[in-house]
């Protein structure tokens, strides 16, 4: 090829990859839900899970304190705070303790009537009119007495303070100056519910950003601070780290995989043509997953990138092989067999992630078979006529040539193989502990000072538990509500036992029709009402007429419709209905939150007396869907396996040089796991795919060996496009091993130990015999 | 001379300093209440305490029982037969004007209620009369005047008159209702008050 063609084919390549680039780039949607990488629910229970864990009011929920100075500007940073947040539209609703009259809107003032417990045992008659009228008495002359008589013309019994006493929070902490503080008295406390679900790191990031903004504005005292948590909060910090440790391991491996390729090939120009193929194929995949799935995932694109490294070993075999005379065409024409193999096989080990039903996964999938592909086709059709024919050979380093002897030398212990397998299968078979890890947090864990912090402000919010909650099943919000009251009293019973410390359904904020009928019954008529009035007034020195206000308004509320939930909309109710009542396409679910839950056991009892009310247990539920999740990836694998098996066969056509290949690779597999079990590593579904990426990396050094030809020059090509290959990718999962986030570290020593054995594996069990120089 | 002539005119500063107390300290009262929705005033009595923590406490005995503790910013609400009730003075001007008027009046804190009130004395040992009007909106809105009445180093009555023209009068040192004149409308307890001081003081 001419220089001028080179050049316009160099050119017209980059210009692909720009183009491609930048369409990527304006195209691509970034998700993030991290939903994504959980099984698809196969049952209306655990799609209620999924939707809970990540939706659910416990993971919306952030709790705040404010502390640092006097509690009297931390009150009012706490006021202040409620008021900008209010105002935002990240948040569905705050709480700062204060009781806000206002807050009630004139729509509502009516219903009180409907709405307060009242009317359930007592009537307006003449003897509780009286009655009331003598405490509202006691309150003129009381503290009180301000707030009392803004009130009494319209509202003499007082309902509407009935109703917020309802409607506060079941369990509350102390209030100092208006608003909740801790037991100390040192820290104001806030909750806010997120508009974004827990489970959106972006939306959580989102409001993480208005919430400190919000408390820059609202700050009264500068040595004042804010403390947020909860899911969400946790869920941005743990992003925040892993994504910033994996940058700045990231840019020291691309530092180190330079320096490796420099010292490997002394050419700035073959490290550039190095890396077009690695570029290509992380387009090509981008390009793929945005294709078929419209958005990529966050990690898709976190992890694909480190599974098409692997793409990076294609064009260093052909540097490798590269020599003087030698047309880079037949270079590639002769190697391709062989790398067709591994990149064949790669992608066949891959594909077992499309079919695991996860989302997530067969992005993943998608995501690295289009990337290898493109990268082998790439490595044989465009990057031969680009390379440099003369080229500095491999095969003049008489270190090679030393090392190849002395590998010459080694004996071929093939019982080796037999010993390692069946110690690892020992291993694995005789330990009594769990070999997976079914816990969700396990992948990424939250510093232990922070989760007890959490739980401490919980425990002084008397906020919700987060793994507990009973769920109504029904197929109306009527029907919901309805057994939300019924089981109301069996919920105070177990309060009054002390086998929880509160609760809270959408029952408390929104009676049931029926209750609401009941109570509109019992109201007197306007004639009724006004002889009862009279009756009060002469045992009492209230002047005659001033509650004709009141008597109107009993008269409204006798010719109000019930209140149902869609009426709340545009109220401060709504929200907190709404996050307790869903409807879930005609199908609606009722959440009953427990607070101090003691003994999760007396719930069983509920459970098992009401049909359509079931006690959830989110750790054990998400346990079992996880459980469940890998056993299915599991079969995808070793159907795969199988496959793997018979693209090599059909390659090498040759029994015994099937297993040579495939010795190392299967041995190195059992020999991770169990060399992780032994340390006391519960494996993960990330531990699973860095053992298919470590694989396919073996697969690809044994494919390379076993293809070493018989002349002294090409083996010592050969070893050193496996050296260069092994050292690089050793290089890049040992940093991420060092990392302190376990997702990377499980990954990094997984791979890194899997490029150790296979690399040692394939010296000892795939060398062909005998060929010495 | 002051201490020697009754007729010498009071300022502010002497008579704080003849009005503190070291706590604790406690009084009876008998409260008058007068409201626009009322056809006669109700009356409440009870006890006044300065206790040595600097709190004050109102307790009512008759026709109720309640007791209000304010201590510092909060106020704490109990009676018969409901559950206590907290809430902070924010909430409550009236009894901030209470608080600030009666506890600085017992502790002399001239700063206290200047802080709150702007405050003018007329009269003398004899019999005086310290008017209190609000600074702030807050407490303007609740409270047009607090005006209190006493002889030498003795407060007798308070009055606490609101901007809509209702009102309560205080009257300390007295058990019940029946040491009250026969007629409580307003004018006679206000003339009864400024009487009791002029009677005290001959």
């Amino acid at each position: 090829m001419t220089p001028g063609r080179k050049g316009l084919l160099l050119a017209a390549w980059l210009a692909t990859v720009a183009a491609l680039g930048w369409v990527v780039d304006r195209e691509l949607v970034v998700g993030s839900d991290l939903r994504l990488f959980m099984p698809a629910p196969r049952t209306p229970q655990e799609k209620l899970i999924l939707e809970e864990i990540g939706e659910g009011p416990a993971s919306r929920m952030l709790l705040l304190s404010i502390s640092g100075a006097q509690p009297s500007a931390a009150a009012e940073t706490s006021r202040a705070l409620v008021a900008e947040l209010r105002q935002d539209g990240e948040f569905r609703w705050v709480a700062n303790g204060e009781s806000n009259l206002d807050a009630i809107p004139e729509k509502l003032f009516a219903y009180r009537y409907l709405l307060s417990s009242t009317l359930d045992h007592s009537r307006l008659d003449s003897t509780f009119l009286t009655a009331q009228l003598k405490e509202r008495l006691h309150d003129m002359t009381s503290p009180a007495a301000g707030l009392v008589e803004s009130l009494l013309t319209r509202d003499p019994t007082l309902e509407l303070l009935n109703v917020v006493e309802t409607w506060q929070p079941p369990m509350q902490p102390q209030t100092l100056h208006d608003v909740w503080f801790d037991k100390a008295g040192s820290q104001a406390l806030l909750v806010a519910e997120t508009g974004a679900a827990g489970f959106d790191p972006q939306g959580q990031r989102r409001a993480a950003d208005a919430l400190k903004r919000a408390f820059e504005k609202a700050r009264t005292d500068p040595a004042l601070e804010l403390i947020v948590s909860g899911p969400g909060a946790f869920s941005v910090l743990m992003k925040d780290r892993t994504q910033g440790e994996a940058q700045w391991l990231g840019g020291l491996a691309t530092i180190g995989m330079i320096a490796l390729l420099l010292v490997a090939y002394r050419s700035v120009y073959v490290l550039i043509l190095g890396l077009l193929p690695l570029v290509s194929a992380g387009l090509a995949g981008l390009a793929a997953v945005s294709t078929f799935f419209g958005a990529v995932h966050g990690i898709t694109l976190a992890f694909g990138f480190t599974l098409i490294g692997v793409a990076q070993d294609y064009p260093m075999h052909l540097f490798s092989h590269q020599h003087g005379g030698l047309d880079p065409r037949d270079n590639a024409r002769a190697l391709w067999p062989t790398l067709a193999t591994g990149v064949a096989s790669t992608c066949i080990a891959y594909l077992a992630f499309l079919f695991s039903g996860v989302g997530g996964l067969a992005q993943l999938s998608v995501f690295t078979v289009a990337g290898l592909a493109v990268a082998g086709l790439t490595t044989r059709f465009l990057l031969p006529p680009l390379m440099q024919v003369k080229t500095r050979d491999a095969a003049d380093s008489a270190l090679l040539g030393w090392i190849w002897e002395s590998i010459a030398l080694l004996p071929r212990p093939l019982w080796l193989g037999v010993a390692v397998a069946a110690c690892s299968i020992g291993i694995l078979l005789i330990s009594s502990r769990p070999l997976w890890q079914d816990a969700l947090g396990g992948l990424t864990p939250v510093p232990a000072p922070l989760i007890e912090r959490d739980s401490t402000l919980r425990r002084e919010l008397g906020a919700p538990d987060v793994r507990y909650m009973l769920v109504i099943q029904a197929n109306d919000a009527q029907s919901v509500l309805v057994r939300a009251a019924a089981i109301d009293p069996e919920l105070a019973a177990l309060v009054a036992r002390g086998a929880l410390d509160g609760y809270d359904h959408a029952a408390r904020y929104l009676p049931t029709l029926e209750q609401q009928e009941h109570r509109r019954a019992n109201l007197p008529s306007t004639r009724v009402l006004e002889e009862s009035l009279a009756t009060a007034l002469r045992a009492t020195p209230f002047r005659p007429g001033i509650f004709l206000p009141f008597v109107a308004d009993v008269e409204r509320a006798r010719n109000l419709p019930a209140l149902g939930p869609e009426d709340l909309a545009g109220t401060p109710m709504e929200a907190r209905v709404n996050s307790l009542l869903l409807d879930r396409d005609g199908h609606w679910t009722g959440l009953v939150t427990l607070t101090g839950l003691r003994d999760p056991a007396a719930l069983g009892s509920l459970d098992a007396d009401f049909p359509d009310v079931t006690l959830l247990d989110l750790k054990q539920a998400t346990e079992s869907l996880v459980a469940h999740q890998r056993t299915r990836i599991l079969y995808c694998l070793a159907a795969s396996a199988v496959l793997l098996v018979l693209v090599v066969a059909f390659a090498l056509r040759d029994a015994t040089r099937v297993r040579r290949v495939l010795a190392p690779m299967a041995l190195t597999t059992l020999v991770v796991l169990a060399g992780l079990h032994a340390a006391g590593v519960s494996l993960t579904l990330f531990h699973l795919i860095a053992l298919v990426l470590a694989a396919g990396l073996g697969l690809d050094y044994a494919l390379f060996f076993e293809h070493a030809a018989d002349e002294p020059a090409e083996q010592r090509r050969t070893l050193h496009a496996v050296l260069v290959c092994s050292t690089s990718t050793l290089m890049v999962f040992a940093l991420l091993a060092l990392s302190s986030l376990p997702v990377l570290r499980d990954i990094g020593l997984t791979v890194s130990a899997g490029v150790i054995s296979n690399f040692l594996l394939a010296l000892l069990l795939t060398r062909p015999q005998g060929r010495t120089s | 001379m002051s201490g020697t002539s009754l007729a010498t005119d009071l300022d502010t500063g002497s008579l704080l300093q003849k009005l503190a107390r070291p706590a604790p300290e406690s009084t009876s009262f008998v409260e008058v209440r007068y409201s626009s929705m009322l056809t006669e005033p109700i009356v409440a009595s009870g006890e006044l305490e300065h206790r040595t923590d600097g709190a004050l406490v109102r307790r009512v005995i008759s026709p109720y029982a309640e007791t209000t503790v304010l201590a510092g910013e909060t106020v704490l609400l109990e009676r018969e037969g409901s559950k206590p009730r907290q809430f902070s003075l924010d909430r409550a001007p009236e009894l901030r004007g209470m608080l600030a008027s009666f506890g600085a009046l017992l502790e002399g804190n001239r700063e206290m209620i200047e802080r709150h009130f702007s405050v003018t004395t007329t009269g003398n040992d004899a019999g005086w009369e310290m008017q209190l009007t609000p600074r702030d909106r807050k407490l303007k809105a609740r409270i047009a005047l607090i005006r209190v009445n006493g002889v030498e180093g003795n407060p007798r009555c308070f009055t606490m008159v609101e901007p809509d023209g209702d009102a309560s009068l205080m009257a300390l040192g007295i058990q019940n209702r029946s040491a009250l004149p026969a007629s409580l409308d307003r004018q006679s307890l206000q003339a009864w008050c400024t009487d009791r001081t002029k009677v005290v003081a001959k």
